[in-house]
């Protein structure tokens, strides 16, 4: 499963780089692509703004099939405080932006992509394809919500793939 | 030269996973009886987006259902009677579907019989509820360029603007039989019964376009008109939308594809060289968000037989699936 995990995430986000190429966060002081997997970052209590920050919530595994399908739920959480230069009073459209490039990286063909194993992938090492694809549904974007001067999304989305012999 | 391949796995085969299924439109020749055969052997592969000539795109498709009919009786024998084999007494099929937009090609198909052009009327025409009488159609200039795709109307360009929607076809001269540009839109029985309307196939017609560009007396069209480079006989008209009607006695023909892509990799593909319409015009209503609803057309069809080459089969639909790259068959 993590391999469909890996997957969707470099999928997810170099779409919404190309979207977006300007939207970028400094994590551990580098800068990259504002979208991340909470589980492979350091534990934090500050939510990351302007960024796509991913979660990964519910399983599910059909082992009718001559191979399981594993349903993994995947919750996307975003967040703007508005720019300072216009006092926050934007934070609705950068949050209406943020939907857009959410919506049109998970929304466009194909809605499926080949799954890549990235475990022994490293400096020099590219990444192995694998024998099947994995896929996901449409997103459903929960309503927004406020704290403080902050407006929040989260996005959840059902992600789909097999289970390959051997693999974990 | 090394035929050396490297040795590659496969992985268990798994049932096909599709969101959603794609339409597609070729003609069937009214006149020969002759429909547009589909070969999933060799075009089976076509990118949805370009279907290889001459089928047309009719976009995604909802509530897509195939219907069999075909009874299937037991032969008996013997006193008790016992089954000892089966026979095929009637063949038949159905399929349903609601088209997601209401173009030329999709309110045709859906509405039953023949839908004609609201063609603009000339001026105090009588009122009509297919339309009135229509004003007088403008020849196509071939002196110069005149395509599938630029229509090349001269000074009589000015009458026109960009989203003007033109119909392109021959005047009618008595013809009797099958009429229309590239599709047979409608059977003429006799010139009186069309009141010998010398725009009656331009009424008809589905060799339509919606005009996004003028330029120099030449109309540029938004895409290639279905019957391809016009010829010299044809005039344009404009219209302003279309009309079906509950009672006509046409019935439309055409040769279908429907498509299900599988996130795999794999295909199916169904494909039904003659359907007809079956049901008259109707619409499948979805609320979005009440009040609002989204307003499908819809249509039904009864899938008629062609002739295997292969083994002289009578057969309704071809059902075929492409398997993904390296899975287990």
């Amino acid at each position: 499963m993590q391999n469909a995990k890996d997957t969707f995430y470099t999928t997810l986000q170099s779409r919404l780089a190309v979207l977006n190429p300007a939207r970028t966060i400094v994590v551990r002081g580098v800068t990259r692509t504002a979208t991340l997997v909470e589980e492979n970052e350091l534990p934090s209590a500050v939510v990351p703004l302007n960024a796509f920050c991913l979660q990964w919530t519910g399983l599910r595994v059909n082992r009718e099939e001559p191979m399981p399908m594993a349903t993994l739920e995947c919750s996307i959480q975003y967040a703007t405080d508005g720019t300072t230069g216009n006092g926050g009073m934007d934070r609705g459209r950068l949050l209406a932006g943020m939907d857009a490039e959410l919506a049109s990286a998970l929304g466009a063909e194909p809605q499926t992509v080949e799954k890549m194993n990235y475990s022994p992938a490293g400096t020099g090492v590219a990444a192995t394809a694998m024998g099947t694809n994995i896929f996901w549904a449409d997103p459903v974007f929960n309503a927004a919500t406020t704290v403080g001067e902050r407006l929040q999304r989260t996005a959840t989305v059902q992600v789909l793939a097999y289970q390959e012999a051997g693999e974990l | 030269m090394s035929t050396t391949t490297t040795e590659a796995g496969v992985v268990a085969a798994v049932a096909p996973v599709s969101r959603r299924v794609r339409a597609y439109f070729a003609p069937v020749n009214r006149s020969t009886g002759v429909p547009t055969l589909f070969d999933a052997a060799q075009q089976g592969r076509f990118d949805l987006h370009a279907p290889p000539a001459p089928w047309i795109d009719l976009g995604w498709i909802s509530g897509f259902a195939r219907n069999s009919a075909t009874k299937v009786d037991a032969l008996r024998s013997g006193a008790p009677a016992m089954t000892v084999g089966q026979a095929r007494t009637e063949v038949e099929a159905t399929v349903s579907l609601e088209f997601e937009t209401w173009g030329r090609l999709q309110g045709t198909l859906a509405s039953g019989s023949q839908q004609t052009n609201l063609l603009a009327t000339e001026s105090g025409a009588t009122l009509n509820g297919s339309g009135g009488v229509a004003a007088a159609p403008i020849p196509l200039l071939f002196a110069t360029t005149t395509t599938a795709t630029t229509l090349n109307v001269g000074a009589a360009a000015t009458a026109f603007s960009v989203g003007s929607l033109v119909a392109v076809d021959v005047d009618y001269t008595g013809q009797l039989g099958y009429v229309g540009a590239g599709v047979s839109a409608a059977y003429v029985q006799s010139a009186s019964a069309i009141n010998s309307d010398v725009n009656y196939v331009r009424r008809v017609t589905l060799n339509v376009g919606v005009v996004t560009a003028i330029a120099n007396g030449i109309l540029t069209l938004s895409r290639p008109l279905i019957s391809g480079v016009p010829t010299a006989t044809m005039q344009v008209s404009q219209l302003v939308g279309f009309c079906d009607r509950e009672g006509a006695s046409f019935f439309q023909e055409w040769s279908a594809l429907f498509v299900m892509q599988g996130v795999q990799g794999d295909r199916v593909l169904i494909h039904y060289p003659r359907l007809q319409a079956m049901q008259a015009s109707s619409e499948k209503k979805e609320e979005l968000s009440f009040p609002l609803e989204k307003i499908r057309p819809a249509g039904v069809f009864r899938a008629l037989p062609v002739k295997d080459a292969n083994d002289s089969e009578n057969v309704l639909c071809f059902r075929s699936y492409l398997p993904a790259a390296l899975r287990d068959v």
